[in-house]
This record gives structure tokens, sequence and C-alpha cells, in this order.
């Protein structure tokens, strides 16, 4: 990467930029191993993390375009869900990285060319919106989290189809999922946990009602999180992970406290968790890599300012450049 | 593809692992190949051989949302009972239309976004009454009908149990996992209106049996404590002719919390069982100021014990919302005047600084007296004592936690001293 001076850092802070590069790259050409097999009900979100790592790490062009709007629209059904992969249901989540994944690469428009068009996808989504309570389900089965709520706002405000949904009531179900440590849970009565308060200030923050969140108090909560170690843990006393790294990090991006935690450290024990040799992040150092903690940990990183990569939106995560363009601010 | 507390193998596969696992795959994909063609050629018509295979995939691989779905349309078309129309709403158990001719179409998502309902919600328990007039027609109708039905109420007991049966070795396998907590839930949800509520619900009880010996195994387990307050629920609903169950569950946490201090999802079940707790009990002025005061002594012991578990210095600050300006949502004692707040302030201030003698290392402590103060200095102007307090604790927490001195200079800024 021109420009920058982090070749002179040393060793253990490098990032493995082309180990990473070429590890997601290989992904979906690891069908000789089990956990392939195993795992391909997250088909389509593996899809939007590779991607979006790849994006931040300033090889968007690593995955073939054409190759994976096919797959994506593969994964779509009449209704206009998108299931994890072909033959497998629809779901909130996977209609989410569809949006994500399309909107990343600029292919709306084979959306409605070749696929059942974004009006589809909108209705699919609004469709799951619990009417009375505001939150949203995954399925057709009901299940309701605030993950799914996020969703749903993330996806729709990517589509501009925000108003097909009653925002207001979602916003009020997120503060009602608010607990007195300043943090947020699944639904309400749920504890405070990290990936949840990141779906829920996320939330807050595509719906633009950042205002309800008592900023001391979470700041304080997710601070917290950041142990001896330098990485970030999901809940009191719970071990650091790497995929923290983003759901407390891009929680307090977003609500502009990233230095009350320690960052050097945080960075260092991101890339510690690296396989400089073979690519991919791990939750812990030493552990085995995956694609979700690769993403995160890059995204980490980027929130971080880590030299070479590109920035992070918070809300989304997903590149700025891409937000941007998407929705024009 | 989310792995969590593996270890990194370095050694590539010997020939013998490589060749074992191409057999594994090979069993797999050939199990899944067989419910894809079925699905195919029969859509979700009940067939054992279907039903059979859902049951091999699933034991080895529960994340297999789709086949969970599969299992659940086969039950309700072959298995379980034809509810007659009247029985049930149509929104509770979505069927799949016979137009559904492959595993992945979702026939059945527009009858749910239709009906814009949950098949099953805490917040709206009352979807499921349809059920409940399934019953009363059997104590009115004639005795053939009644005998049909109470048969057709065995095969469902006896289908839904081995159902559960089915999923616990999965759960304790794989406790973590949404899938087997969300197919419970359809089970036990179908229990309501298909079985005699007294059934039903010695069905649920046992299921909150299962959930305590499931945070007996993980005491922090984020999906059973959530699972938990569902389970509760419906235990106290009108659909389970239940009523509050708020002081058993406040009974739960303090055992769980002695059994493990640290145990912060307990803290926080019990911080948000406690206003329905004392409005249940009709708590007055005076039973609220003596409640507080026992929790307060309560996490007092605690954290003469452990003073650098944060879960115990949260629960404090709940408790300190009585006394606490802009906190009043979460007071316990919602009209102490504030020469009474100022006292107590004083009061949790004095037995802080007493922690602190014990444990000088410990910034938590210092922490909790920088916050109490500066709440005190909200109530009435601080002594320059205190002042001069506040500034040596805070020097204390910038030494013992280095790693958050952006927050401690956002902090020490806020002050107008
Ligand atoms: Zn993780």
């Amino acid at each position: 990467m021109p420009g920058n001076n982090f070749s002179s850092l040393p060793d253990e802070l490098q990032l493995a930029t082309a180990a990473h590069v070429k590890y997601i790259q290989s992904l979906d050409t690891r069908k000789d191993e089990y956990e392939y097999w195993l795992t391909e009900h997250l088909r389509l979100n593996g899809l939007y993390w590779g991607l979006t790592a790849l994006h931040l790490l300033g090889h968007p062009d690593a995955l073939p375009r054409n190759e994976t709007i096919d797959f994506v629209l593969s994964c779509q059904h009449d209704s206009g869900g998108f299931g994890a992969a072909p033959g497998h249901d629809a779901h909130m989540l996977y209609t989410v990285s569809a949006v994500q994944i399309l909107a990343t690469i600029d292919a709306f428009d084979e959306l409605e060319t070749r696929g059942k068009g974004k009006g589809l996808v909108g209705k699919f989504i609004a469709g799951l919106q619990n009417r009375e309570s505001g939150t949203f389900a995954g399925d057709e089965w009901g299940e309701e989290d605030t993950r799914f709520l996020y969703g749903a706002l993330n996806a729709l405000s990517l589509l501009g189809m925000l108003h097909l949904v009653h925002v207001d009531k979602a916003v009020q179900h997120v503060a009602a999922c608010g607990n007195f440590d300043g943090g947020y849970g699944a639904s309400p009565g749920a504890e405070s946990h990290a990936a949840q308060i990141w779906t829920c200030v996320a939330a807050l923050s595509v719906a633009g009602r950042i205002d309800l969140v008592d900023t001391d108090k979470l700041g304080r909560w997710l601070s917290e999180r950041q142990t001896p170690s330098g990485g970030l843990n999901g809940r009191p006393e719970k071990k650091e992970d790497v995929c923290y790294s983003w759901f407390v990090l891009g929680s307090l991006e977003i609500i502009g406290k990233t230095h009350w935690i320690d960052r050097e450290a945080l960075i260092k024990f991101i890339l510690g968790c690296q396989d400089t040799e073979k690519g991919g992040i791990s939750d812990r150092p030493g552990d085995a890599v995956d694609v979700w903690h690769t993403v995160f940990g890059v995204a980490g990183l980027s929130v971080l300012r880590y030299p070479g990569l590109q920035p992070v939106d918070p809300t989304y995560c997903m590149p700025k450049s891409v937000i941007r363009r998407v929705l024009g601010k | 593809m989310t792995s969590h507390n593996t270890p990194r193998q370095t050694q590539s596969r010997t020939e013998a692992q490589y060749a074992a696992e191409q057999t594994k795959i090979q069993t797999y994909t050939t199990l899944q190949s067989s419910l894809l063609s079925h699905i195919s050629t029969s859509g979700y018509t009940y067939n054992p051989e279907a039903f059979a295979l859902t049951t091999k995939i699933l034991r080895l691989n529960p994340e297999y949302y789709t086949v969970w779905n599969v299992r659940r349309r086969l039950l309700a078309d072959g298995l379980l009972s034809k509810r007659s129309s009247g029985s049930s709403p149509s929104t509770v158990l979505p069927t799949t239309s016979a137009t559904s001719d492959t595993l992945g179409s979702s026939g059945s998502s527009s009858s749910y976004q239709e009906g814009g309902e949950t098949p099953v919600s805490r917040e709206s328990p009352g979807t499921e009454k349809g059920g409940r007039s399934g019953l009363q027609l059997e104590k009115t109708q004639q005795d053939d009908a009644a005998q049909e039905s109470s048969t057709a109420q065995k095969n469902d007991q006896k289908v839904l149990t081995d159902e559960l049966q089915f999923t616990i070795p999965l759960l304790l396998a794989s406790p973590k996992c949404y899938w087997i907590w969300n197919y419970r839930r359809h089970i036990l949800s179908e229990s309501i209106f298909r079985l005699p509520t007294p059934v039903a619900r010695r069905i649920w009880l046992e299921e909150l049996g299962l959930d305590s010996q499931m945070l007996t195994r993980d005491r922090r387990n984020f999906h059973a404590w959530g699972y938990r307050r569902y389970v509760l629920g419906m235990l106290e609903s009108k659909e389970l002719d239940g009523k509050s169950m708020v002081e058993e569950e406040f009974k739960f946490t303090t055992d769980k919390i002695k059994g493990d201090l640290s145990n912060f999802s307990a803290w926080h079940s019990r911080s948000r069982l406690i206003p329905r707790l004392l409005d249940e009990r009709q708590a007055g002025n005076q039973e609220r100021r003596s409640f507080l005061e026992e929790e307060l002594a309560f996490i007092h012991d605690a954290l003469n014990v452990g003073p650098e578990d944060q879960s115990l210095w949260f629960y404090h600050q709940f408790l300190m919302a009585s006394f606490t300006p802009g906190n009043e949502q979460y007071a316990i004692v919602t009209d102490f005047s504030t020469t009474e707040k100022i006292d107590h302030l004083a009061q949790e201030i004095a037995e802080i600084k007493e922690l602190a003698e014990d444990y000088d290392d410990v910034k938590w402590i210092y922490e909790a007296l920088v916050e109490y103060t500066v709440t005190l200095g909200q109530l009435r102007k601080l002594e320059n004592e205190e002042e001069t307090d506040l500034r040596g604790w805070l020097g204390r927490l910038r030494k013992l936690d280095p790693m958050r001195q952006g927050r401690w200079d956002d902090l020490e800024a806020s002050w107008k001293l």
C-alpha cells in the first residue's frame, strides 16, 4: 500500500494482508473439508463477511463479480427473501447479507433484471415486522430478536425502502430493550450483550435516534469490555474474543467514544490472532481461523485507523465509500 | 465459519485422516440429497423416511435451520393430529402450501406476513387463544367425538414429548445453537393448543427444570437465560392457567448468586425482577426502604469478599439509582427527600472508603467513589476536602487502569471543580 510507512512496524504489528486475501479467496475451494459442508447454512453470510474484509483490505476485486451475483441471486425465493444457499429456506439474516453484498458490488440493478426485484425483497423484510411491538421476526416461524430488527433497518435503508416499516415503533422497541447499565439485550428484559448492543445502537443510528442512548453509561460498560490482554469480551467476566473487537468498537465508534479503550493494546491483540502464514484471524491467539473473525478483526483494525485499511462504516459494517455511494452521504 | 475455542491445526491431514473426512462428507451429503429429493417429489407430505432423514441430519448438524423447518412441516402434516379449522388460528402454525416443491421454497411465509402475528410471542400470548376453544369443544360435543379427540391428544402428547426428548442430547452438545432452542419453543407452543391445559402446563414446568439444569452446566448461557424469561412468561400466562412466579424466580436468582457471586446474568435478572416483585407485594414506602436496605447489605457482603468483580459493582450502581438524580426509572424507593439521598450517598461513600483500606489497588473502588461523589455534588455543593478526594481517586484510577486513560480524561474535563 503506497503512502503508508507501516512496513517499518515490528513484525508482530504487521497485518498479513496478502495471506488474508488468499485465505478468503480459498474459502469456496474447501469442498474436501467436512466443515465446508457443515457450514452451508452460513454460506451467504460468509460471502458478505469475506467480501467486506476484502474491500476493507483494499482488494475489492479479489472475488469474481459475476459469480458473486449469480450465487446471491441463486439463493433468492419467490417470496423475495434469501436463504443461506440454494435449497435453504429464506430468513432475515441471509436476506440482509444478500442486500449488503449487492450494495457493496453496486449490483442492485441485477436484482431488478435477473433477480426478483428490490420491491419483493423490501416486502419480505417488511412482512416480518411485528406490527404490535415494532420488533422483527427472522422468518415465518416467528422468533424475534433485535438482531433481526437491526438487519431489517440496515437492508431497507440500503434499498431506500425504510418507509415500508414502522421505524418509530422499531425505535421504541429498541429503547425497551435498554438496561440500567446502559446496554441493550435481545428483547425487553434480556441481559446486555455486546453483539446485541451493536445491533441496537446501529439500528438507532439508521433511524437517526442516537439521542436515545445514554452514551456515558453505555460507553462505560463498553470500555470495561477490554481485558488486560488488550482484547474485548462481550459481557462482564467473559473471555476476550476478536469478534467483539467489532461489536464493542463499532458501538463505541457510533457514540464517539473509541478513545475510552486502549487502541494500541487492541491492535496488538487482533494482530496476534492472525495466522500470518495461511491467512485468516481467529477468536483468540492460537485458535483456528474463520471468515467471521477475519472480517470483524479487520473491521476493528479499520475503526482503529490501522494504516492501509479502507475506512469502515460503524453502523453498517461495510466500506464507508459504499455507504456514501448508496445513501449519498 | 464461526469457530470458537478451537485450537489451530498446524499439521496437515494425514492420508488416513483425509480419507476418513471424505467418508464423513459422503455420508452427510448423501443424507442431504436424499432429503432434498423427497421434498422435491412429494413436498412436505409426511413420510417416515423423510422424517428419519431429518433426525439423522440434525444429529450431525443441528445448525441446519432449513431441516428443522422441514421437520416442523412434516410433523404438522403427518405425525400430529389434524386440527379442525375452528380449533386454531391459521397463523399459529403456518401450513405449507402444496405448491412448495423444493426444500427451499417458503410457501408459508406469506401466511405469516398476512397474519402479521408471531406463532409464539411472549408479548402477545393471546395469539394462542384459539386452541383453548378447541379444548372446550371437547367437553360439549358428543362422546365419540370426545373419544376421538382424546386419542388425538394422547397421540399429540407422545409426539411432542418425543420431539422434546430428541432435542435434549443435541442441546447438551450445542447449548448455544439458536435453532435447537427455537425448535423446542415451537414444540412447546404446540402443546398449548393441542393438549389439556394441566398436561401442557406440566410440560412447560419440565422445560423450566431443563433450563435450570442448563444454567447449572453453564451459569452464563445467554440463550438459557433468555429462554427462561420466555418460559416463565408463558407459565405465568392465562394460556397455561398461570399466576405470577416472580417470588420463586427472585429466589432462583438469590440461589444462583449465592452459588457464584460473579454471575452477572443472575444479578441482571434480579434487577429486572425487583420492580415487579415490589409491585406485586404492594410494597409501601417503608417496605421499599427496608427492601433496599437488605439489598444493599447483600451487595456489601459480596463486595467485601470480591471487590474486583465488576458484576457486583454494576448491581451496586443499580441500587444507587434510588439516590441518583436522573435515574428514577430504576429507583426502588421513589420518595426519598434530597436530604435522605445525601445521607445515603454519604453512607455508601463511607462504606466504600473502608473497602479501599483493605483493597487499595482495586480500581472499581475508586470508580465507585468518584461516581457517587460526583452524584453527591449534584445534590449539594462539595466540600474542599471532597474535591481533593476526587482528584486523588482519579489519580489512582489513572494509575491502576491506564487502558481507559481517555475515559478518565473526559471524566476530569466534565468536572467543574
Ligand atoms: Zn468470536
